[in-house]
């Protein structure tokens, strides 16, 4: 035991000399449903962007995997931690409200983004596209290329992950109110992996025929999709889907991948850290509030919009680089 | 023991013709040369590493970090590919990473630690630390160069295959013929009897660790390859994968029994139940829980079959 | 019995001479460097608030580690407790929306199909005499399957009664989490069980070697189920904790705890090949992880770091003691 006080009293003399951080300046705390997934990993480019020009300092963290639980546990250590803006994108809308409305008790201004919670358990959402917004655009789209008729497939992330689970829902209700002829065939699994959503839409050719499009509503499910139906030379299915421009760029190119629905991820951040010092500074006012090279965006209640989503194709894919 | 071996394989080639019978008369579709095709390409990967994992859990231990080691393996790929590196150079600057990796498990076991606990540990901190390294970003426009070797589909897909068939012919050779392939077996048995058969009990376990470090990193170079991007989070749950793979195939655990017949045998079983039951159209959501019913089956039919006697023993000694 | 378990347990005893409280000793020196540094670093980390909170967070994988101190005592291992969790959770959520029970009895029979489960384990694990590994890979798949079948992996039951809900969310007296007297009680119940009890001792001794225990006299099997039986029931508890203090249960639930709960039970000091272990060290262990994740946090250091300063804490720990112990374990 004795070696062992020994140790400990020179590890806290040998670390004390590190000292404390300032806890001066604003901080923003933004947090994203999963870290690894490449949708928020270009959210977080924008992000950055923005505090630089603000001179805010950002704290950037979150599950690994989508887990509510853990997205609990970072609020409140950050609760503890003490910062002005929490930002979060929701991954359950009453997993979180708890612990949002426990920040604003403690003074913190609560920022949504990317995902809403209740309403009073944040200041301001920043949305950058509805569930029924996305699942609309993607479901005409794919209605315009099968002629209104015919199967279609959809991979997805996990079989859990809330907001795919989401868009498919308005997907079905888009489905049968608009478009009875139209069938979904099967709905696939693929974790968030490029190499399982390939397998999967192999499956899907072999096994549904019938099946001319592919719809991949992650964004590593899109690329994954239109590799299996390249190596596969199935000139008569086409691949649509959320996915960032990047990655499927050459697979628009070779006429794979016929368009890709989403908004620009940098701008969301950017955006969203925009909103959260602004809100540190005061209330929102929507006739002045300018988001630094945005401009003025418009500012619904508590809504900030960042505008409609946008499609990709081969004509605008090359403008966008993330 | 060796009769023991071949009843398993017997048991499980079984299992995999009722399967394929199965499948035979329900999706006709499951037997097209495509699907076959694919089916080979798919597995071939997981087969490399599954040569690997049986050598090493041959000698009693285990690796559980080998699905980080792949992503890893795949990026540096990726990476190195994407800095000028001509593919023929990136591969074995890659292998020797990995077998770089399978030293550092490798050596630590062999010094004594549990492989459990040491492999438990390396595969959070290399899949951490890769994350910390790519930020979480894919490595994208990687093109015609790095896609199948630059070889194109055809000849990329045939050289995927011939690799894995190499492997697997080689280590099956290795481990029924050569001295070091007895050496395993002896070690994974009784590592104090090989020790005083003059066996260098310590250099076979950092060997098989080097070896599986090696054949990890092969295994996803060859899958990176496939695609013209590489993920960050490649890999996840192959340990898994691949043990269950090894396990099925009639591998003990407790080391020194078992066959990479079985082993191939074992990727096949379960390498088929996935798509099949996409023919068979099987909802997905109840996929994983039939495959985990059917380890279960496989592994509780051997144990039915062996148990009974002792456990009489057992009772009556008990009581 | 307890006589024979005792005689079993003679070389136990000498072995405990030679580590003594070392191995726990190891952990214990490491949590107390991660309090100094991070109370020197971190912001807000010395607070009473935040040892609060790094308690409440942990509890779902504290129990789950606690309960499989004495499966890995025994010589075993049980790697579906995480799956069973998700199993659990939506049993929980099912069987209250819509079956419509009262959410104390759903919650009961979550519990007893927890039960269940540990005797499917403990079955093939006990009775058939097969590797635990395998049998609870195969169960890890079947739970986390189950769980995803019964929900088409898209239902998450949510909006459940507050007075439940306190039970997660809730702070007695204002300061102390609720779900920390679950935690505490769990740990003196184990230790309990573990240290004081012929169960225990029996335990410890089919960890050291089955086959002496078994000529002791020691109802292995018997014993060997209880431990798994026990932990899938801590799983299923912490289910109902975890729903209570996330506000919903999803097929999830619980993804990847199992090993979270393993690291936290070696870094406590038990050996992964049983025989030895103690309640201490894995409370321990579990602060130890808990510690430096928040600890990291509050100090604005990546979080990654957590995953590979674990593993290396890991690796550490075990290299010291056995440079202290001498011993090699093949």
């Amino acid at each position: 035991m004795k070696r062992l006080a020994a140790m400990v009293a020179l590890a806290t003399v040998a670390l004390a000399g590190c000292g404390r951080k300032s806890q001066d300046g604003f901080t923003v705390a933004m947090m994203p449903k999963n870290k690894g997934n490449p949708y928020f990993v270009s959210c977080r480019k924008g992000a950055e962007e923005a505090a630089k020009e603000l001179g805010v300092s950002l704290l950037w963290d979150g599950p690994t995997e989508t887990d509510p639980a853990k997205q609990n546990e970072v609020v409140e250590t950050w609760i503890t931690r003490g910062v002005d803006v929490i930002a979060a994108s929701v991954e359950n809308r009453d997993g979180l409200a708890t612990v949002l409305r426990k920040a604003r008790a403690k003074g913190i201004k609560v920022v949504t983004w990317d995902a809403d919670t209740a309403a009073d358990a944040r200041d301001v959402f920043v949305n950058q596209a509805t569930p029924e917004g996305i699942a609309q655009t993607l479901t005409d789209r794919a209605a315009s290329l099968l002629g209104g008729k015919g199967e279609f497939a959809i991979i997805t992330a996990s079989l859990t992950a809330a907001n795919q689970n989401e868009w498919i829902k308005h997907i079905k209700a888009r489905l049968a109110g608009k478009y009875p002829e139209l069938t979904l065939a099967t709905i696939r699994p693929s974790d968030d992996k490029q190499d399982q959503a390939f397998t999967e839409a192999q499956n899907i050719l072999k096994v549904y025929p019938n099946v001319k499009l592919i719809m991949g509503i992650s964004s590593p499910a899109v690329p994954g999709a239109a590799e299996a139906v390249k190596q596969a030379d199935r000139r008569d299915v086409k691949v649509i889907g959320l996915a960032l421009p990047n990655a499927c760029k050459p697979y628009i190119h070779d006429g794979w991948i016929d368009s890709i629905v989403l908004w620009n991820t940098g701008d969301l951040g950017y955006l969203t850290v925009q909103v959260a010092h602004a809100l540190g500074k005061g209330p929102l006012d929507p006739a002045t509030f300018k988001a630094g090279r945005l401009g003025p965006v418009q500012v619904d209640g508590s809504q900030v919009v960042l505008g409609a989503p946008f499609v990709f194709d081969k004509g605008n894919v090359d403008q966008f680089d993330f | 023991m060796r009769s023991e071996a071949r009843a398993r394989e017997q048991a499980l080639g079984a299992a995999l013709a009722a399967l394929l019978l199965l499948l035979a008369v329900a999706a006709r579709g499951f037997f097209s040369a495509q699907n076959l095709r694919d089916l080979l390409l798919d597995n071939a990967t997981v087969l490399i590493a599954a040569v690997g994992m049986t050598l090493v859990i041959l000698a009693r231990e285990i690796d559980i970090s080998i699905g980080s080691q792949f992503a890893i393996a795949g990026v540096a790929a990726g990476t190195l590919y994407k800095l000028g590196l001509p593919m023929p150079a990136v591969v074995p600057v890659v292998l020797a990473l990995g077998a770089l990796l399978g030293a550092l498990n490798g050596a630590l076991v062999a010094w004594g630690l549990p492989s459990i606990v040491v492999t438990l540990a390396t595969m959070a901190a290399l899949r951490e630390g890769l994350r910390l390294f790519t930020q979480g970003q894919d490595v994208l426009g990687l093109g015609a160069g790095f896609q199948w070797f630059g070889l194109g589909q055809q000849a990329g897909r045939a050289a995927i295959v011939a690799v894995a068939a190499a492997v697997f012919l080689a280590g099956a050779w290795a481990l029924r013929s050569l001295a070091a392939g007895r050496a395993v077996y002896a070690v994974g048995s009784d590592a104090e009897a090989a020790r005083l058969l003059g066996i260098p009990a310590r250099r076979v376990v950092l060997s098989v660790f080097v070896l599986l470090g090696m054949l990890t990193a092969l295994a996803g170079t060859l899958a990176a390859v496939r695609f013209p991007q590489v993920q960050t989070a490649a890999g996840m749950g192959l340990e898994l994968e691949v043990i269950a793979a090894v396990v099925v195939g009639g591998t003990a655990v407790s080391g020194g029994r078992g066959s990479l017949v079985g082993t191939l045998l074992g990727v096949a079983l379960l390498g088929t139940i996935g798509p099949a039951l996409t023919f068979l159209r099987v909802s997905a959501f109840w996929e994983e829980a039939l495959q985990g019913a059917i380890i279960l089956a496989a592994v509780a039919g051997e144990g039915l079959r062996r148990v009974p006697a002792p456990l009489r023993v057992r009772r009556a000694v008990a009581s | 019995m307890s006589t024979t378990a005792a005689a079993a347990l003679g070389p136990i005893r000498r072995a405990r001479a030679l580590g003594s409280w070392g191995h726990e000793g190891v952990v214990l020196a490491l949590w107390l460097v991660e309090l100094a540094v991070f109370a020197a670093i971190g912001h807000n980390f010395a607070t009473a608030g935040n040892a609060f909170e790094i308690l409440r967070t942990s509890t779902e994988v504290g129990l789950l580690a606690l309960a499989l101190t004495p499966v890995i005592v025994s010589g075993g291992i049980d790697l579906s407790v995480g799956s069973l969790m998700g199993l659990c959770a939506v049993l929980c959520g099912l069987l209250w929306r819509d079956a419509g029970l009262p959410i104390g009895v759903a919650a009961a029979l979550a519990l007893l199909a927890a039960g269940l489960a540990g005797a499917l384990n403990a079955l093939l694990v006990a009775r058939l005499g097969l590797a635990p590994l395998i049998v609870t890979l195969g169960t890890y798949s079947l739970f986390r399957g189950l769980a995803k079948g019964l929900t088409a992996g898209v239902e998450t039951y949510a909006d459940f009664p507050a007075g439940f809900l306190f039970l997660g969310q809730g702070y007695l007296g204002g300061v102390v989490p609720v779900q920390l007297t679950v935690l505490a009680a769990a740990a003196l119940g184990f230790g309990l069980l573990l240290h004081r009890t012929a169960t225990g001792r029996s335990l410890q001794a089919i960890g050291f070697a089955s086959e002496a225990a078994r000529h002791a006299g020691v109802p292995v099997a018997r014993t060997t189920a209880t431990a798994y039986v026990f932990a899938s029931l801590t799983a299923g508890l912490a289910a109902v904790l975890y729903v209570a203090r996330v506000g919903q249960a999803k097929a999830d639930a619980g993804t990847s705890y199992e090993l979270m709960a393993i690291t936290a039970v070696v870094l406590g000091g038990t050996s992964i090949f049983g025989g030895r272990g103690t309640v201490y060290g894995t409370v321990l262990g579990v602060l130890a992880i808990a510690t430096l994740q928040n600890g990291l946090r509050l100090a604005d250091l990546p979080v990654e770091l957590t995953g590979i300063l674990a593993g290396a804490l890991l690796v550490g720990s075990i290299a010291v003691r056995r440079l202290f112990s001498g011993r090699s374990h093949s």
